[in-house]
């Protein structure tokens, strides 16, 4: 339709659970339930409100559920109704709020429901990822494996103090104190007991790692006239895009991904932001291990390169820095895998709606909620404010 | 050494319940907001999606309401023997679950023959707690 455009779409209701090591007394229906009831609440809504739903995971095997959405349409109230699952690996909490917002946008759906969850407890995912390279000798063990080679790089390329990575991992495991859903609440963390818990995969220690929880998220999506129907205002989307590439290929930049560079250009043109440090009040990102900080932050534009590990030195992304990045406590403290990317997305929201309780950035009004997966080759952001897109 | 993958499973408080039902030789239905029994038991309505609490008793007998004839394979129910799958749905119960019929052949199997449970001796929280179905004595 030549001359037709977007509609806009808000989230008007956002639910999480409690995240722990294993949620023993619910199922995984019961998990997902859970977050979707208290988003329809924050969203004063019921089931019979909602058009579709749109539900995200990781990779099967982290369960040993196939297509685990095949059976829980009674769980999300959808029977009789569209129900579609996406998946992009460790980013699909963030793809599937982005294809739940692009029903709406499209015009097809007024009211959309989405989750994401997983349910480490079921399994070991760390064993799940450590799948054999195509030819290439089996030499790492877990997700930290595949991705040490790359911070190393990183640490080269930057020439950053080795200490950067234990700054963040504290900083997010202080900002999980002011979380109460947040898995980890490590009272007496201190920099010098990061510093030296054990070396897991070198140069990534033990503290400096995501844990595997239990956990879902849900928000509720509505066009421009379901926005101000609840009582808390809305987070308006302005933009939101996804990229993906090859786990291999000759060339490829592996700390700072093109389909990274490219889609956080996309998100934040959709936004219209062009200064995008000083135009972005808080940061909720993708950091499963501590030294992701300083090179997304460099990939999505926020410092030049070789310089993101500046920005942790100086305090920039601490709570009352000039860009907080995950006041939450992010992935490290929290890390229900599938839901991780859509925990990002809402707790972006959370903090342009002032909903984010003891973790709220004051003022914050624009936010980037991020989200990678696969060997950092799946990416999906969006962008989400206060105020009314144009 | 034994290098294994294992998965385990939270069964929450409706499938909890059925399971440990089994283990103790009773099998538990629940009802729905329409007021049948559905058997196995759901967490939450398949009409209206509410949750569902009410766990009721059903029969250890019931009848066939289809049938297929399988040869038998190893960690199959009947340990390689041939067998009928078969819907069952038992009395009291308003909807059928899948199990196995033990039968020497496919003459024996028709919709509507009477059956009931044959119990493991030792028992574990597991649909396979019931070895299998036979068919009711002094039934026609």
């Amino acid at each position: 339709m030549a001359g037709s455009r977007k509609q806009r779409a808000a989230i008007v209701g956002i639910g999480q659970t409690k995240h722990m090591s294993t949620r023993g007394d619910v199922s995984i229906a019961g998990l997902i339930r859970e977050a979707a009831l208290r988003a329809l609440e924050d969203a004063e809504m019921t089931w019979a409100d909602i058009d579709a739903v749109v539900i995200g995971k990781a990779p099967d095997f982290f369960e040993g559920v196939m297509m685990p959405e095949l059976f829980l349409a009674d769980a999300l109230g959808c029977a009789g109704k569209p129900m579609l699952r996406v998946h992009t690996a460790g980013s699909v909490g963030g793809s599937t709020s982005i294809v739940a917002a692009s029903l709406v946008q499209a015009g097809i759906h007024e009211r959309v429901l989405t989750v994401a969850f997983e349910k480490q407890s079921e399994s070991e995912a760390m064993w799940a990822l450590s799948m054999p390279m195509p030819f290439a000798p089996p030499t790492h063990a877990g997700a930290g494996g595949y991705f040490a080679p790359h911070i190393r790089s990183y640490m080269r390329r930057s020439g950053a103090p080795d200490h950067i990575g234990v700054l963040v991992a504290l900083k997010d495991r202080l900002n999980a104190l002011k979380n109460p859903y947040a898995h980890l609440h490590e009272e007496d963390v201190t920099f010098e007991k990061i510093a030296d818990s054990v070396m897991l995969w070198d140069p990534i220690r033990y503290s400096e790692t995501c844990p595997s929880s239990d956990g879902a998220c849900a928000m509720v999506i509505t066009n421009e006239a379901g926005a101000s129907r609840g009582s808390l205002p809305p987070a308006w989307i302005h933009g939101a895009a996804m990229r993906s590439e090859p786990t291999m290929f000759a060339g490829r930049d592996v700390v700072s991904p093109r389909g990274s560079r490219e889609c956080a250009a996309d998100v934040f043109s959709q936004a219209g932001i062009v200064a995008r440090r000083r135009e972005i009040d808080v940061v909720e990102m993708y950091v499963p291990f501590s030294w992701y900080e300083p090179m997304w932050l460099e990939s999505l534009g926020f410092a030049d390169e070789g310089k993101g590990w500046t920005m942790v030195e100086d305090g920039s992304t601490q709570m009352d820095g000039d860009l907080p990045v995950n006041p939450s406590g992010g992935v490290l403290s929290t890390n229900p895998i599938g839901a991780s990317g859509m925990l990002r997305f809402a707790e972006a929201a959370m903090q342009v709606r002032g909903q984010a309780g003891e973790h709220q950035i004051d003022g914050a009004r624009t936010a980037l909620g991020h989200a990678y997966g696969g060997g950092a080759q799946f990416f999906a952001m969006w962008v989400v404010g206060a105020d009314k897109p144009a | 050494m034994v290098i294994e993958y294992p998965f385990s499973r939270t069964t929450g408080p409706v499938i909890g319940a059925f399971l440990t039902g089994l283990r103790e030789g009773v099998v538990v239905g629940i009802k729905g907001s329409d007021g049948r029994v559905l058997m196995p038991p759901t967490e939450y309505d398949p009409v209206t999606s509410e949750s569902l609490n009410e766990m009721v008793e059903v029969g250890q007998t019931g009848q066939v309401t289809t049938w297929s004839w399988t040869e038998g394979r190893r960690y199959q129910p009947l340990d390689g023997r041939p067998f009928a799958w078969a819907l069952i749905k038992l009395d009291g119960a308003d909807t059928a679950m899948l199990h196995a019929v033990d039968v020497a052949s496919p003459d024996q199997m028709s919709i509507g023959m009477r059956v009931r449970i044959r119990w493991r001796a030792e028992r574990e929280g597991h649909i396979r707690d019931i070895e299998c179905f036979e068919p009711e004595v002094g039934a026609s």
